[in-house]
């Protein structure tokens, strides 16, 4: 079976043959993946490289953890790949809108709709866990929707402001 | 022996927990080994918390926000009387520095793990507590007195020259405080600082004290029996903070040497004796880039980071807070107090180090937890805990020790890479790239350095997206083999349940 696989912008072709080997970009590599009873801990020795991984699926993607950093995995079998190819945009929109990571309190919203914001801007405050968090614009763009006021209690992903790009 | 500034002390058998998490465990394990009964409280959202299951009796008290449960002084007594608890420890934060908590133990007869009532109280008003030690000879940093309007507080300001922090009479733990280096953004300043306080503690009176740049958060370790003697047990470094919360602190302190390390224990030992300090306690002082030290504030509790100076002195901090509010002296002198080798604690919390540290919410799947020599983990999370709102975002302290400090930091670095935490985001990555950084392994930092200098960017050591890459590719794959052997149900003489499990053992 042959998957397209990406993980921080860089894209992986991966053929598996069977459970001892696969190709990755045309390069063959010889391979022994276990899982643990363990939920998500999985063995991998990769040309008797050991790496120790928790895996997990969570919205679509692939969550992998190895030595302390998190990847975030997206693969796509080749009818999922062709799909997406022939739709154009791989990955539906969405990356303007700026989220709560948590339950919480909006104390101050900083935008208005038909505001222009940078990448990094402050959109929104809110309170959590005892604390004042600051939520950022996730890239440039316009304001197109602003879903809340101060005050407004929101639930975990909540979408709090939309911010459109202008290409 | 009782006081008149409300101080019990008086052997018991039995403790109450007033408090949750990892220092619940902490506490617990203090009293087991001393042969003490344990009593927890729980609240709605931590009926499976280790604390409960480990202690010897468990009293549900109410629902998961803290101001129902843990911060209800009535319940919490309520539960002592019921179970025959004689004494409470109140742990950090929650009731820890109430002194009308303290007191109401007191009056009921119960022994409260910690300092009198009067010292909490006078220690808790940071303006009494700037005049009480100033009284006493103890450096301070200059500032504003309290209940000045905004409009006194600018001009003041004015005065004093930026930059300034806005500091909340009622505050702790960085809330209610703000730094500002420029006048025209004092009154936004003020104003934010007064809604934290008020949204906090309930009181949104503030004032200003002169910013020392280039400072490092040190801090002396006490320990004060009832019968007079008090002792310093060195210091601890925390001046690596985000937003006034600590995130790794060290003892010793790279700076400190013999000599700072006494005159700073000896004002930090009057200053205790400035309001008759019993039990563990901690003063914090700003050390400025010439070696002047200024007194902060005292914690009048356990603090979170003991730990670290528990392992450089070899001495259980709990176990002797125990033994303090038994009435008994300490075991120590000064001259007993020897410092060993080098202890760091990264605070491990549920936030994002790659999104601004947002806080990260949800249930933990996988905990494994790092070990071996020099490792210690105290922790009070498990698989299948939920990381709520209701409670702070902490999930472990991981600590290590080395007969040097290079010897710690390499530990630090193969710890953190040991640690498998999954199901909410961690700053792990933070604590990784922190103990590579330059400036980290040289000890040069101060308290702005992990917000004005410090970058997620740099890439550490090797990244291993390839292999990344190709486990979740295995893992997809194994699911939809799976997946697509399921469907095809009816050809097959068995359950899919059975075909499942005969799959999974082939493939072992």
């Amino acid at each position: 079976m042959k998957y397209y696989t990406s993980v921080n912008n860089q894209e992986y072709e991966i053929e598996i043959h069977h459970e001892r080997e696969l190709v990755v970009n045309g390069e063959r590599y010889e391979i022994d993946f276990q899982k643990l009873p363990d939920a998500g801990l999985a063995s991998l020795l990769l040309r008797n490289r050991s790496v120790e991984a928790v895996i997990e699926e969570r919205d679509g993607f692939w969550e992998v953890l190895i030595h302390g950093q998190l990847y975030t995995v997206q693969v796509q079998d080749e009818r999922a790949y062709r799909l997406a190819q022939a739709r154009g945009t791989a990955v539906a929109d969405g990356a303007g809108d700026v989220h709560a990571p948590m339950p919480g309190i909006i104390i101050a919203v900083s935008v208005k709709v038909g505001d222009h914001v940078k990448q990094g801007d402050k959109v929104a405050i809110l309170e959590s866990m005892k604390m004042e968090n600051e939520l950022r614009a996730p890239r440039d763009g316009v304001v197109t929707h602003v879903n809340v006021h101060p005050g407004s209690s929101v639930e975990k992903n909540a979408v709090i402001v939309v911010i459109e790009s202008q290409s | 022996m009782k006081r008149e500034d409300g101080l019990l002390t008086r052997r018991f058998n039995k403790l109450l927990i007033a408090n949750r998490g990892e220092i619940a465990m902490r506490i617990l394990r203090a009293c087991h080994e001393l042969g003490i009964k344990t009593v927890a409280v729980f609240s709605d959202a931590d009926r499976m918390a280790p604390h409960v299951r480990y202690a010897h009796e468990a009293y549900h008290i109410g629902p998961s926000p803290a101001r129902e449960s843990y911060l209800v002084v009535e319940k919490i007594l309520d539960v002592a009387k019921k179970s025959g608890a004689e004494a409470i420890h109140p742990g950090y934060g929650f009731l820890a520095e109430r002194a009308h908590f303290a007191q109401a133990c007191v009056d009921n007869g119960i022994v409260f793990v910690g300092p009198p009532a009067r010292a909490i109280h006078v220690m808790g008003d940071k303006q009494e507590a700037r005049q009480t030690v100033r009284a006493a000879g103890v450096p301070i940093v200059p500032g504003t007195e309290p209940g000045l309007n905004d409009e006194e507080m600018i001009a003041a300001a004015a005065q004093m020259g930026f930059p300034v922090l806005v500091k909340a009479v009622a505050g702790g733990g960085g809330k209610g405080m703000r730094p500002v280096h420029r006048a025209e953004d004092l009154p936004d300043a003020i104003a934010a600082a007064r809604r934290e306080a008020m949204a906090a503690f309930g009181d949104d009176v503030v004032y200003l004290e002169k910013m020392i740049t280039e400072a490092r958060h040190i801090e002396i370790q006490l320990l004060a029996d009832s019968h007079g003697n008090v002792i310093y047990l060195g210091e601890r470094e925390c001046s690596l903070q985000r937003r006034h919360q600590k995130l790794i602190e060290e003892a010793p302190s790279f700076v400190v040497d013999a000599d700072l390390r006494r005159r700073m224990g000896e004002v930090a030992v009057a200053a205790a004796r400035a309001v008759n300090y019993v039990n563990a306690g901690t003063i914090e002082f700003l050390l400025d880039k010439d070696k002047n030290f200024y007194f902060l504030e005292m914690n009048t509790r356990l603090q979170v980071e003991h730990p670290v100076t528990e392992l450089v002195t070899g001495i259980d901090i709990v176990q002797e807070m125990l033994r303090i509010a038994r009435g008994r002296k300490l075991r120590f002198s000064q001259e007993d107090v020897k410092i060993k080798g080098w202890a760091i604690e990264c605070r491990i919390n549920a936030e994002d180090p790659y999104n601004n540290y947002l806080p990260s919410t949800g249930v933990i799947t996988t905990s494994r937890l790092p070990s071996g020599p020099g490792v210690r983990v105290d922790t009070g999370v498990f698989p299948g805990y939920e990381i709520t709102p209701y409670y702070d975002s902490m999930i472990s302290k991981l600590i290590c020790y080395g007969e040097t400090r290079g010897e710690a930091v390499l530990r630090m670095r193969r710890a953190l890479e040991e640690y498998r935490i999954m199901g909410v985001k961690t700053n792990i990555p933070f604590h990784q790239h922190m103990v590579e950084s330059h400036r980290f392994l040289t000890g040069q930092f101060d308290t702005s350095f992990v917000e004005t200098r410090f970058s997620m960017d740099d890439s550490i050591g090797e990244t291993h997206e390839l292999e990344a890459a190709i486990l979740a590719t295995l893992a997809a794959h194994r699911q939809g083999q799976q997946a697509s052997q399921i469907v095809a149900r009816g050809a097959r003489d068995t359950s899919n349940w059975k075909y499942l499990s005969r799959w999974e053992r082939l493939r072992r």
